[in-house]
């Protein structure tokens, strides 16, 4: 689908491309302290998360939907969803394979000390993956939109 | 209780976009008011010393959610609306007036804010107390907040992020997509 069909939707204009380039890094950058620094301050991977897809976001508004699209890979996109899910779950149910209860982080203590601050990092970073891909899979969704299935299913099969 | 000068700004201010955002005719300034909505109550989550609360309305609420009101906003036909605006039916009114009569009827039974001790319920409780007494010796993490999250309360964290992640599936389902994006 060309960008000119969405009309109104994208609008090129240098100051929003300047200023999203200035601020992105910084936002990602922050994205990052929230998730890692949860443990300590106020934050963790459910908001840090959506300031990460917020990035992908403002990239989208400045440098157009389909521009995004193209440049980002929707198997990244999709491993970091399903993969932290998978991340949360392997590590809740290894402590009872260790033979304690779901999510007992200190049986893992045993093979890395301080494991449980480890663990608890571990598991906001897969919440801040599973956030940040769904939000951005909801944003590219919705900028698609119902028709965009239904009227082209052969293009993207 | 009384309230800071600030407070009662943000009050009246968080006031105002709640109705504006419900009688606003035009669909995009109805939205615009309701992420000033989110804005206000978020400072007033930190205000009420729950960063991590106000972190996540002002990142979902304001952001997120704006955002994705927006690009749906833009898929969809906006109708010439003539007057600023919404008719406000007296039913909605009167029902909507019951509900919050019933909600302010609440208030007066919470502690009040910052109250310390047995005249606060929520800091005097066992569990509250247990949490605040132990938390960094099983869990290694100074934020309270995040240990309760990842650790106490972690299969409930883990259902939280399982219906994050269904809702991106129920979104490709519904859109009839096959990847993200």
């Amino acid at each position: 689908m060309s960008s000119d069909e969405r009309t109104g939707l994208y609008v090129e204009s240098t100051i929003i491309m300047t200023t999203v380039r200035v601020v992105s890094p910084f936002v990602l950058t922050f994205a990052l302290f929230v998730m890692f620094h949860g443990a300590n301050s106020p934050g963790g991977g459910f908001q840090g998360g959506v300031i990460a897809g917020s990035v992908v976001m403002m990239l989208a508004f400045a440098y157009g939907i389909d521009a995004a699209r193209d440049w980002l890979d929707v198997r990244v996109v999709a491993a970091l969803a399903s993969g932290g899910v998978l991340t949360f779950a392997a590590i809740g149910l290894g402590t009872m394979l260790l033979g304690g209860n779901f999510l007992e982080y200190h049986l893992y203590e045993q093979f890395i000390s301080h494991v449980v601050a480890y663990a608890i990092e571990l598991v906001e970073l897969a919440i801040g993956g599973i956030v940040a891909s769904v939000a951005i899979g909801l944003f590219f969704l919705l900028a698609a939109g119902f028709g965009h299935a239904v009227d082209s299913p052969e293009d993207e099969s | 209780m009384t309230l800071s000068l600030i407070e009662g700004v943000l009050l009246v201010f968080v006031l105002c976009c709640a109705i504006g955002a419900a009688v606003l005719r035009d669909v995009l300034a109805s939205l615009m008011a309701f992420a000033a909505y989110s804005l206000g109550i978020s400072i007033i989550w930190v205000m009420l010393e729950a960063p991590d609360v106000g972190l996540t309305e002002a990142a979902v609420g304001a952001g997120i959610m704006t955002i994705l009101f927006i690009l749906a906003l833009a898929n969809t036909v906006r109708p010439q609306e003539n007057g600023l605006f919404e008719s406000i039916s007296v039913p909605t009114v009167v029902l909507v007036g019951a509900f919050v009569v019933v909600m302010i009827a609440t208030v007066p039974s919470l502690p009040a804010v910052g109250a310390d001790g047995a005249a606060n319920p929520v800091v005097s409780g066992e569990v509250t107390q247990y949490y605040i007494d132990n938390a960094y010796a099983d869990t290694e993490v100074k934020n309270g907040v995040t240990a309760v999250l990842a650790a106490y309360r972690g299969f409930d964290t883990l259902g939280e992020a399982v219906v994050v992640f269904s809702a991106g599936v129920a979104a490709l389902t519904v859109l009839r997509q096959e990847v993200f994006a």
